[in-house]
């Protein structure tokens, strides 16, 4: 004889105290998304420093220490910017002005403005071509037969610490996006096995009457599937919302958070964020199935 | 029908509350579970609805011997019996026609070929007014009845009722008892349990009495 399979609501009873479990698992939802979000922006945010630094290079040209200084300065400024110019793969070679190199050192000498008499060096700013690459000790050993006061600073020294700093947030984000989903995974089995302990007899009662274990793991396991699928969106959307709400404040121009990178999330990480109700619902299936089908297994 | 062939049941490592039971229940056959509380009663009921698995002894339901039937067999032979449990076992959230219904959803009939034969029963068992209302609006007897409905719905093979009548009027009692003479006339094995000796005296059937977990008596419980 065939079962017919009528609808989990007719079935399952909604449980007692099943609100609260709900509120619970929209909450795991919620901190989940945000740890899986928090995840994203660290990883971009760590592309980005990398990349921000990786494709530039400084010169620097100090003044001689003897003869006219100015113009000794000037000359080897020249001369830099035709080895740089003749440098292949580089996009952008650009002399900062007196005044963008105040600013650099006003954190340090305050804004009354440079010293007279006491000449500044100059920077040299270089933009590294897309996709290429350039053999800074080479370009340093032209450079110093050009101009012997000038070096070349790759940031390499900046890019490691800052790599360093980068991996470390990403990966303390994965970490917590992992201590996240293993919490989640183990409130919503709990949830559920405290849900099915409700309905032992009801289970009990549809075996003895000739249910098939697959008739009522199907049932019940369908009826948590969708309470904890709709619990978990409320988390998730609410999640979403949230990081499109750092967004629009970056848009009105307040910055969430001064120094960090941009907390809102593209449209295409908003959309993982939706892995986050369908992982719950998956485990509330999965752990439902499994808990019925280990009662039943006891029965005989 | 149903054969026991030196039968024991014993729970966990506790004495044997079946001993050595053996009888038969022939096809058709009305038969009442007598004997004290304690005697064994339920446990047989239990045994016979494939509830339990006996300890020792073979037991043989609708030809198969349960000793070497297949595990995935036993939900078919499950759905050829109906149950009158004694603490009636209704879904409190289902309404009383859901409840009634159960037993032939499970079966896979639709709810078109069913809904009239439902509400005629319900009719029958008085409760014809009640059909929405939730088990917990009702009374101790109309439970009862809502239990006896759900296990007669489907027109079992066998019937097997644990104190059927404990709850319910005298008149209602003898009412009651005509649906399950009436099944049995139709071909259903019916196995009642019951304290009620007034019943057993006032029904034709056979009676099987249990003294300390055996069979002791097997006999006519009143000419025909």
């Amino acid at each position: 004889m065939r079962e017919n399979g009528f609808s989990a609501r007719s079935i399952m009873p909604r449980d007692k105290g099943a609100a609260p479990l709900d509120f619970v698992i929209a909450v795991m939802a919620l901190l989940a998304a945000l740890a899986l979000g928090a995840s994203m922006v660290a990883a971009r945010a760590a592309e980005g420093w990398s990349s921000g630094l990786s494709d530039r290079l400084t010169v620097q040209v100090l003044p001689p220490e003897t003869g006219d200084v100015q113009a000794g300065l000037d000359a080897e400024v020249r001369a830099a910017l035709a080895v740089l110019n003749a440098t292949p793969g580089l996009a952008q070679v650009r002399v900062l002005s007196e005044r963008e190199i105040a600013q650099l050192v006003e954190p340090w000498i305050g804004n009354a403005g440079v010293v007279p008499g006491i000449p500044l060096p100059r920077m040299i700013d270089v933009l590294v071509s897309p996709g290429e690459s350039v053999d800074v000790p080479g370009l340093q050993e032209r450079l110093k037969l050009a101009a012997p006061h000038a070096a070349v600073d790759d940031h390499s020294r900046w890019l490691a610490r800052l790599a360093g700093l980068a991996d470390t947030v990403r990966y303390a984000a994965y970490g917590i996006l992992l201590l996240i989903a293993g919490a989640t995974a183990a409130v919503v089995m709990l949830a559920t096995r405290a849900g099915l302990d409700a309905h032992h007899e009801m289970v009990a009662l549809l075996h003895q009457m000739g249910a098939r274990a697959g008739f009522i793991a199907r049932n019940i396991e369908w009826h948590y599937f969708l309470s904890a699928l709709l619990a978990a969106l409320a988390g998730a959307v609410a999640a979403a919302l949230l990081f499109v709400g750092l967004g629009s404040l970056e848009i009105f121009g307040v910055e969430a958070v001064p120094f960090l990178p941009p907390l809102a999330l593209r449209l295409s990480e908003l959309i993982w964020l939706a892995a986050v109700p369908v992982a719950i619902a998956a485990i509330a299936w999965v752990t439902a199935r499994l808990s019925v089908l280990s009662v039943v297994r006891d029965f005989y | 029908m149903v054969r026991f062939e030196n039968v024991g049941m014993r729970y966990a490592a506790g004495p044997e509350v079946l001993r050595d039971v053996s009888f038969v229940l022939a096809q058709g056959s009305f038969t009442f579970l007598t004997g004290l509380s304690g005697a064994g009663k339920t446990t047989l009921l239990k045994l016979i609805s494939l509830a339990e698995p006996p300890s020792r002894g073979l037991i043989t339901l609708f030809g198969e011997e349960l000793a070497t039937a297949r595990r995935r067999d036993l939900p078919a032979l499950r759905r050829r019996i109906g149950v009158v449990f004694q603490d009636f076992r209704l879904l409190s959230h289902l309404s009383v026609y859901d409840n009634v219904a159960l037993p032939l959803r499970l079966a896979g009939k639709r709810e078109q070929d069913y809904a009239r034969d439902v509400r005629e029963l319900l009719s029958w068992v008085g409760l014809g007014e009640r059909m929405n209302a939730r088990p917990a609006t009702l009374s101790g007897g109309e439970q009862q009845r809502v239990a006896i409905a759900r296990a007669v719905v489907a027109r079992p093979d066998l019937l097997i009722a644990d104190e059927p009548t404990g709850n319910v009027d005298p008149e209602m009692g003898a009412r009651l008892i005509r649906l399950f003479a009436e099944l049995n006339r139709l071909g259903t094995t019916v196995l009642i349990a019951t304290h009620d000796r007034m019943l057993v005296e006032a029904t034709r059937g056979r009676e099987m009495r249990l003294v300390e977990g055996r069979v002791v008596e097997m006999h006519k419980a009143r000419s025909a």
